[in-house]
């Protein structure tokens, strides 16, 4: 399967999220660590469109063009006022840690993010093989 | 006496009660013999299918065709139903087969009311149309009834699940150990939070143990539920002696900016436990004269 979609509405689907994320990284073949790193990265992601956003779609991608996977967050919430704070260390909107999406940048090997202010948030994040 | 409409399929089911059983019985036992081979009881099917047979006769007689029937849960139908269904289940049937069942006597009813009522075409449609309604009505509340029989036991399987993954154990005198097993969501983490500081208390422990090995993700959400207890823990005065980060999840953590500065952590539990039982002034030797 190359694509697996989750629909994020409570805790429980964030640890599918990982879940699944975990296994199709495994199935792409990648090393023990990274394989971690994208099943944390994927539980991160999941968990803020259940904190921030009130659920969402999360989505697992195995890319074919250049090996590798992509974590696709998309919600309809607040959206991102300020990306670069939300991208800055120790920074946080809902008592969290403020490491979740830095955090997720460097777990990953790429990650963009498109948000408009009272529309939603989609959130990419990609690593290669 | 008001005249009932229906009361002729009453009558009916009644007078050929017998023959529509046998018929049905037949059916229904030709196509579970194949997919159920060995796990029907025939006579319990037979009384199953006679009391059925009998309530619907009871509600015919006591029902015009004009207003909707009402059946509920609570209705002698729903316990049919519920009979039907939940016993079924426990047996491994699916709920395709028990809508089989009702679909199979709707195609004995049809029959028969072909049969018997075909220089009346009119009563006939009417008839029909009243049989297909009730029948299928009763084919939703069994498969209503088997998704709230499945969502209770999910329900409580999940209930006891979390009852089972959070003991806490004294290790030695002052010395708890909470092994966590599973995924931590917020309620796993304020049940361990508040099942741990009771027993910190309780037991007057200097050194806790908290063993993540069983943990499949640690991402900052679980880190946020961490550094909370251990906050609550080191008020209460017991250290804590994190054990069984694997390398990955250390390496993990790290990127997340995640760092446990006011914890000792090791490796592996038994390196813990040698740190925990030194931290309260104890050490585990070798009895002299015992070859090890």
């Amino acid at each position: 399967m190359d694509r697996v979609c989750i629909q994020v509405t409570d805790e429980a689907n964030i640890a599918e999220a990982s879940r699944q994320a975990r296994q199709m990284a495994k199935m792409i073949g990648f090393a023990t660590v990274r394989i971690h790193y994208i099943a944390t990265a994927a539980s991160e992601l999941a968990a803020n469109l259940f904190m921030h956003a009130n659920g969402g779609l999360f989505e697992v991608c195995n890319l074919i063009n250049r090996p590798g996977i992509e974590l696709i967050a998309t919600d309809n919430g607040p959206g991102i006022a300020d990306i670069e704070k939300a991208l800055q260390e120790g920074y946080s909107t809902a008592g969290g840690l403020g490491c979740g999406l830095p955090g997720v940048k460097r777990l990953m090997d790429e990650m963009d993010i498109d948000s408009r202010v009272g529309q939603g948030t989609v959130v990419k994040a990609r690593a290669w093989l | 006496m008001t005249t009932n409409s229906l009361a002729p399929i009453a009558n009916l089911l009644q007078q050929h009660r017998v023959a529509i059983c046998d018929e049905w019985l037949n059916d229904i036992m030709r196509i579970w013999e194949h997919s159920h081979a060995g796990l029907v009881d025939k006579e319990e099917v037979s009384r199953q299918a006679n009391d059925f047979l009998k309530e619907l006769a009871v509600f015919f007689n006591s029902h015009s065709g004009e207003a909707p029937a009402e059946i509920s849960t609570n209705s002698p139908f729903g316990k049919i139903a519920c009979e039907l269904s939940i016993e079924r289940a426990k047996k491994g049937f699916k709920p395709a087969d028990t809508a089989q069942y009702i679909i199979t006597l709707k195609n004995v009813l049809t029959r028969h009311f072909l049969r018997t009522y075909s220089e009346t075409p009119v009563d006939l449609a009417l008839y029909l149309r009243v049989m297909n309604d009730m029948l299928d009505r009763i084919s939703l509340l069994t498969f209503e009834m088997y998704v709230e029989t499945r969502e209770r036991i999910i329900a409580q399987q999940s209930l006891s699940l979390s009852e089972l993954s959070t003991p806490i154990i004294l290790l030695w005198n002052n010395v708890l150990l909470l092994p966590l097993v599973g995924v931590i969501d917020t309620v796993r983490a304020r049940q361990f939070t508040e099942r741990l500081l009771e027993a910190i208390t309780r037991y007057e422990a200097n050194v806790t143990i908290i063993d993540v090995t069983g943990v499949p993700v640690f991402d900052t959400s679980v880190a946020r539920h961490f550094m909370k207890v251990i906050d609550a823990a080191q008020l209460l005065g017991s250290r804590i002696v994190m054990t069984g980060i694997s390398p990955e999840g250390a390496q993990t953590l790290t990127k997340l900016g995640i760092n446990f500065s006011n914890i000792i952590s090791r490796a592996t539990l038994r390196s813990g436990l040698a740190e925990a039982l030194l931290l309260v002034g104890r050490r585990i030797e070798l009895i002299g004269g015992v070859r090890p």
